[in-house]
């Protein structure tokens, strides 16, 4: 219940009770002018400028715990008092031009009935947390077109329009200023006529924005207000060229030793030769020995692989390892100061699920006028791209095309979606992710609470299908051990941690100048983990979990798997092409890390071979296998076949367990028989590697049977 | 999860962590306020219903965070564990290699670890199949160094470190129930100081090798009723796994505690997947050990039971089987009132707690140590103990009084300092109780030894047990010192482990004896049949009912055999050389036909392969299920007979 009043009441100039003084947020009270100041007959006073604004009775009405009177004072009385509460910083502050301008807005928007009140009121609460402009509010809301802003801009600038869709450009003059001030300033010349040069521009430039640019055309220019949109497409079209040069070769020119371009190198290929030569030639010679000692190295290989593993898990349910951040921490946060976050969605084929994705995109809890969303699809994808444009997202969308360019891969498009990236944070995201609405801000609070080297968070993956089907929970129970054990303790011991394909968040210009993903290998998310490590840098794991769409069909789940795995052992051969250099760089802890880490591809090709022999043995107690295990091979295979299994069977009911999936633990019982997939996976990666390195076996998503809500 | 109990904190626990004195209730309810939060916010989102907070909701244990608990004190722990341990391998040395006190069960299953380590070539199937596997596999590590061994130096201490590891537990459940350091220290020294509790942990007996680790997941039981917190399942039912393998009695606790965890979880309103999901956790690492040790059997022995029905734990009632129903009871009384009679007093009040104050935990305490009480006197009655109302049994009731009596301290209203120091006080009582008891308690082993050991100081060497047994192993020792004195050649002493394992493990050189572990049964009966080709010596035990080569040999063992000529002998063991060109038949023996088959008995005759499949696969065992069970007889006596 609230009213109004203005005589027979306390003035403002008789002071603001202390309680109430802080009784509204700053932004609020700048924003709307208002300042609650006393207690009157049970009711809380509030000076206003304007006793009938609806939009500002409500805002306060709903913060108030009492019913409220809106008092008229003058806007200078009301200031004073603000400062008084809340002592003005330079920088945070509305200047008066910057606050006639959003009067200007507001009534031009509301009085020509383009925007409802509810609409209205929602930016302007928007407006007071974050001081972004309120016409952008307004259209990341959806609340106007990007057009009509234009058009509002447009008046209130009193600048030229110029619609870009069609735009046939000319690109010699789109040319004339450098792609990075083009892309920072969003102005891209687009004519040149009477000595001067017409520049879209998203926004009117500042004064020293336009001062540069003129320096750099070497003559007057005149700005035409652009649809962020269009303008975008623009920028992308014209320079195309560079950004599909940079993403597909960055990499490969200037660290080649870290690009997987070349599968194995010749001093690989000899190292190799000359050890399969060794081995044929000793079997030729001591058949026995030579089996015994292949035999043990791939038992000794099991056996660190499971003791490292398991010192992972023990270490990870002792102690809580990720970076956890409470929701007090979260509402802590000065959402004036959140920096602009870059969401990388690459897309393939996956027109079904854009809708799906945009509302999970939306549902982030983070202004969507610091979003800088790029869904990077490929120029042969037109349905995905003709999807988006259907869409007519609101321009923090950023449809990115990229070229027809080889190699065809999901770190190229990644590449090419970084290059135009705005954000100081960049996240990558797969189409089918449901993040943790939260996550991008526990991100930003777990960056603020780690050391400076660490320049990647990564959140937790699992599945919101594991239901589904048998595959579907393995596969969920395979991810809670890793995301809920195993790679929490690996970032707590600094390890090189192979990152997860989705939901890494990055210091952007770190990304930027490591050369970011690359585009050869086919596991970039785990190679580029490596490298980070390998530079110095660090990465954390934090509290919030990314829920994707596990496969739940066995061709198109060992599609995915075998690429991991090939992926992994090209990850391996390219940082082992200098083992020294790599011990040095990542010490020895991180050097046994990282070859542990990678030997479970190869752990996978073991499988079915030790399979094999056991059952041979089991079931023919032949004399050859029994004479080629002595006792200490005999005991430590013992131990992996008696032990060992059932605690990987355990550490997935163990992952389970610890996140809480209750129904998964039956499953988990069962993953002997997923090991045998995974082992089948293994060898067609493996294959692969030799006949098709840099083929992207695409995952199909949207494939679950009850798609979401 | 427990509303009924109120507790206060202690000085050095409340600075630890304020969490202590939250009941797992409580710390539901604080899980259910922060999934009302997420749940608050996931509603904001169209896809929050795929959340992890919009899953857990409903969730009534702590998943995906950590509940508030003690605070880790491992330099606390690692103190109280190394003062147990070295004190009690201080004192079992000079128990078990001065004064000759130790059980011959023990030193069977030092020979098989020896066997295990360092044999020629080292074999796992010396562990067998009639003890549990981890309680041979356990001392494995501890026997790579022979010198060690041979010295029985080594010997006290697996059980020491054991018994120090049960400590830590008992330690570390005393403070989640908030008993200050100096009762809890007090507690801690009456405990250890038990008579009983200084036997078995000192004297390299296998109830500790088990019970510390039933202690352990009774211990993360006792963590996860008071934090909610569903690592602790886990932690239980690993233990209660390994646990299983180290002595076969765990599976009574285990199982109770599988009820006890679904019925606490349906309490408090878990749905039915939470409780499926916990008790599989729960369950699953035993129900594999279980399943993997029964398939073991059935592959190698064709009985996948035969761990059950024809271990060593087993089928040994012997006379006592016969015992009625009111002499069990009697028994049964005996055990408690003169090894655990804190038990008495504890037993009611968990029970009276249980019910008038509807103390879920402590009900199941009480019905935890119920069971204890009557599983030896259960046991006797369906024919399936090792040690028919022996004290021995004794010592897991002493224990699970002990926790019981520790959660009674965390629930009273008085505070748990009070009740501590009543169980310190009633425990430091009982200690000069029970040591008497066991000089002349009716079922027993070696206690009357360890009595006489402690109270003069004295060797027991060649001293007898209540039940007549023989007491020390100075013949054995005698044996060993000729053997590795005059024989160096590896393999070159043919003889039946499951008989002269004391010899074996005492030379501390296995690798000299071509035994019954070393490779095939058919081999060894080769080897028997023509030892000229194998080997130099025969070691052969006196009582050719236990020793299959002194069965083949009769007339060598008793030390008439003209050919095979006599080297060494004392009571138990007679040395002889092997002639070169010696055939078996030589000098036939009356008993035995010309083919060697009336070595068998009649039984071993309609079962050719039941002697020699024991003794390949099991190593050590030898005979069929009535001989199988001589090393454990001499368990419960302490000596041999």
């Amino acid at each position: 219940m609230s009213g109004t009043a203005t005589r027979s009441v306390p003035r403002l100039s008789d002071g603001v009770e202390n309680e109430l003084g802080h009784a509204l947020p700053e932004g609020i009270c700048r924003t709307f002018r208002v300042m609650p100041y006393a207690h009157h007959q049970g009711r809380i006073l509030v000076a206003v400028t304007d006793a009938e604004d609806a939009i500002a009775e409500h805002v306060v009405a709903e913060r108030l715990d009492r019913p409220v009177v809106l008092v008229r004072h003058t806007a200078h009385e009301i200031s004073d008092v603000i400062d008084q509460a809340y002592p003005p910083v330079e920088a945070e502050v509305e200047s008066p031009q910057a606050r006639r301008a959003r009067m200007q807005m507001t009534r031009m928007l509301t009085r020509s009935g383009l925007v409802t009140s509810a609409q209205m009121q929602r930016a302007m609460l928007e407006y007071s947390r974050t001081g972004d402009p309120l016409g952008d509010i307004l259209v990341s809301h959806g609340s106007i077109s990007e057009d009509v802003l234009v058009a509002a801009l447009s008046e209130m600038h009193q600048l030229q329009r110029v619609g870009l869709v069609g735009f046939e450009p000319d690109y010699d003059i789109a040319r004339r200023l450098p792609e990075k001030t083009v892309r920072t300033l969003q102005a891209i010349p687009v004519a040149e006529t009477e000595g001067e040069v017409l520049v879209a521009v998203a926004r009117p430039l500042s004064p020293a924005d336009a001062r540069e640019v003129e320096d750099l055309l070497g003559q007057p220019f005149r700005q035409l207000l652009a649809n962020r949109s269009d303008l975008d497409q623009l920028i992308q079209r014209i320079h195309s060229h560079h950004y599909v040069d940079v993403s597909t070769r960055f990499l490969k020119d200037n660290f080649p030793e870290r690009s997987a371009h070349v599968v194995v190198t010749p001093a690989q290929k000899a190292l190799f030769l000359v050890a399969v030569v060794a081995v044929v030639v000793c079997a030729a010679f001591w058949p026995t020995a030579t089996a015994t000692a292949v035999i043990g190295a791939g038992t000794l290989l099991y056996l660190f692989v499971a003791l490292y593993r398991v010192r992972l898990t023990l270490h990870a349910l002792g102690a809580r390892l990720e970076t956890d951040v409470t929701d007090e921490e979260i509402a802590a946060l000065d959402e004036r100061n959140l920096p602009v976050y870059t969401i990388l969605v690459p897309l393939y084929r996956e027109a079904a699920i854009v809708p799906r994705l945009i509302r999970d995109i939306d549902a982030l809890d983070y202004p969507r006028t610091r979003l800088d969303v790029k869904l990077l699809c490929e120029a042969d994808d037109l349905d995905t791209i003709d999807k988006i444009k259907e869409l007519a997202l609101p321009p923090h969308y950023h449809l990115v095309v990229v070229p027809d360019s080889q190699p065809k891969t999901k770190p190229k498009a990644c590449n090419y979606g970084l290059q135009l990236a705005t954000g100081s944070l960049t996240v990558i995201y797969d189409a089918e992710d449901r993040p943790d609405p939260d996550q991008l801000k526990k991100v930003l609070v777990a960056f603020e609470r780690v050391t400076d080297d660490v320049v990647c968070v990564q959140a937790k993956l699992n599945y919101y299908n594991q239901d589904q089907n048998l595959l579907t929970s393995w596969f969920a129970n395979e991810y809670s051990m890793q995301f809920e054990l195993v790679l929490p303790a690996m970032g707590a011991s600094e390890s090189p941690i192979p990152l997860g394909g989705s939901s890494n968040h990055f210091k952007t210009h770190v990304l930027r100048e490591i050369g970011a993903w690359d585009p050869y290998n086919v596991t970039e998310d785990a190679d580029l983990g490596i490298r980070l490590h390998r530079e110095g840098y660090r990465t954390a794991l934090v509290d919030s979990t990314t829920l994707e769409e596990a496969n739940s069909q066995v061709g198109n789940w060992v599609r995915q798997r075998s690429r991991w795995n090939k992926g992994y052992f090209q990850t391996w051969l390219v940082h082992m092409r200098h083992p020294f250099q790599l011990l040095r760089q990542t010490g020895l802890k991180g050097f046994v890390s990282f070859n542990l880490t990678m030997a479970t591809a190869l752990v996978l090709l073991m499988n079915p071979i030790f399979w094999a022999l056991t059952s041979a043995y089991l079931l023919t107690e032949w004399s050859v296998i029994e004479a080629v295990y002595p006792a200490p091979v005999f005991y430590a295979s013992s131990l992996m076949l008696v032990v060992g299994n059932f605690v990987f069977v355990y550490l997935n009911v163990a992952g389970s367990l610890q996140r809480g999936e209750f129904g998964l633990t039956r499953t988990a019982l069962l993953s002997p028989i997923y090991w045998g997939l995974m082992s089948y996976a293994a060898w067609r990666g493996f294959i692969q590697l030799f006949t098709n390195p840099f083929y992207w076996e695409k995952t199909e998503h949207g494939i679950d049977e009850a798609p979401a809500p | 999860m427990t509303s009924e109990a109120t507790e206060t904190t202690d000085a050095s626990d409340a600075a630890g962590t304020a969490g202590a004195t939250e009941t797992a209730g409580s710390a539901v309810t604080a899980g259910a306020g922060a999934r009302a939060t997420g749940v608050a916010t996931a509603t904001e989102s169209p896809a929050a219903d795929t959340s992890l907070r919009g899953r857990s909701s409903g969730v009534v244990q702590a998943v995906g965070r950590r509940p508030a608990d003690i605070r880790r004190r491992p330099w606390e722990s690692l103190a109280i564990f190394v003062v147990f341990a070295v004190s009690y391998s201080v004192l079992g040395h000079w128990l078990v290699v001065d004064l000759h006190v130790v059980g011959f069960e023990t030193l069977d299953r030092w020979a098989r670890a020896l066997m295990v380590s360092t044999n020629d070539p080292p074999k796992l199937a010396a562990v067998g199949f009639d003890l549990p596997p981890l309680s041979v596999l356990f001392l494995a590590p501890f026997a790579v160094v022979p010198a060690l061994t041979k010295t029985l130096a080594v010997v006290p201490v697996v059980s020491a470190v054991f018994a120090g590891f049960t400590m830590v537990t008992v330690n570390t459940m005393m403070r989640r129930a908030q008993v200050v350091i100096a009762v809890r220290l007090a507690v801690l020294a009456a405990l250890g100081l038990n008579p009983l509790v200084v036997m078995y942990a000192s004297t390299g007996g296998r109830s500790f090798l088990w019970l510390a680790l039933v202690l352990a997941a009774l211990g993360a039981i006792f963590a996860w009723y008071v934090t909610a917190d569903i690592r602790f399942v886990m932690v239980a039912g690993v233990a209660f796994a390994v646990a299983t393998l180290a002595g076969y009695g765990s599976l009574v606790w285990f199982l109770v505690s599988l009820v006890l965890v679904a019925v606490i979880l349906a309490r408090l309103g878990a749905d039915g997947t939470e409780v499926e999901g916990t008790t599989v956790g729960l369950a699953s690492p035993t129900v594999y050990v279980v399943a993997l040790w029964s398939a073991f059997n059935l592959a190698i022995l064709g009985a996948p039971f035969h761990w059950v029905t024809e271990s060593s734990d087993v089928g040994t009632s012997g006379g006592v089987s016969d015992l009625s129903f009111l002499e069990i009871l009697r028994g049964t009384g005996e055990l408690v009132l003169d090894g655990a009679p804190i038990a008495i007093v504890v037993l009611p009040a968990l029970l009276f707690t249980g019910v008038a104050r509807r103390n879920g935990f402590a009900l199941w305490l009480g019905i935890l140590l119920l069971v204890t009480i009557l599983t030896p006197g259960v046991a006797v009655l369906v024919h399936l103990t090792d040690s028919p109302l022996t004290m021995d049994n004794a010592l897991p009731m002493l224990l699970v009084s002990v926790v019981g009596a520790v959660w009674l301290a965390r629930s009273t209203v008085q505070g748990p300092g009070l009740v501590a120091a009543a169980l310190a006080a009633g425990l430091a009582l009982s200690i000069p109780w029970t040591f008497s008891s066991m000089e002349t308690f009716r079922h027993q082993g070696l206690e009357r030894a360890f009595h006489d050991a402690i109270t003069t100081g004295e060797t027991q060497e060649g001293t007898r047990t209540l039940d007549g047994s023989y007491v020390g192993y100075g013949l054995e020792q005698e044996v060993a010192d000729y053997i590795s004195d005059h024989v160096d050649g590896r393999g070159s002493v043919l003889t039946d482990n499951a008989s002269t394992y004391a010899v074996v493990l005492l030379t501390g050189a296995p690798e000299l004896f071509l035994d019954r572990v070393d490779r095939s049964d058919d081999d060894w009966a080769e080897a028997a049949e023509a030892p000229a080709d194998h080997v130099d010596y025969l070691l052969l035990s006196t009582d050719t009912a236990r020793d299959a080569l002194s069965r083949r040999y009769p007339e060598a063992a008793a030390g008439d055999d003209l050919v095979l000529e006599q080297v060494f002998a004392n009571d138990r063991y007679v040395l002889v050389k092997v002639p070169d060109d010696y055939r078996y038949g030589d000098q036939l023996p009356d008993d035995l036909d010309a083919d060697g088959n009336g070595v068998l008995d009649s039984e071993e005759s309609a079962d050719p392969d039941g002697a020699l499949d024991e003794g390949g696969v099991g190593g050590v065992v030898g005979e069929g299920p009535a001989d199988s069970t001589d090393s454990t007889a001499d368990e419960q006596s302490g000596g041999t007979p």
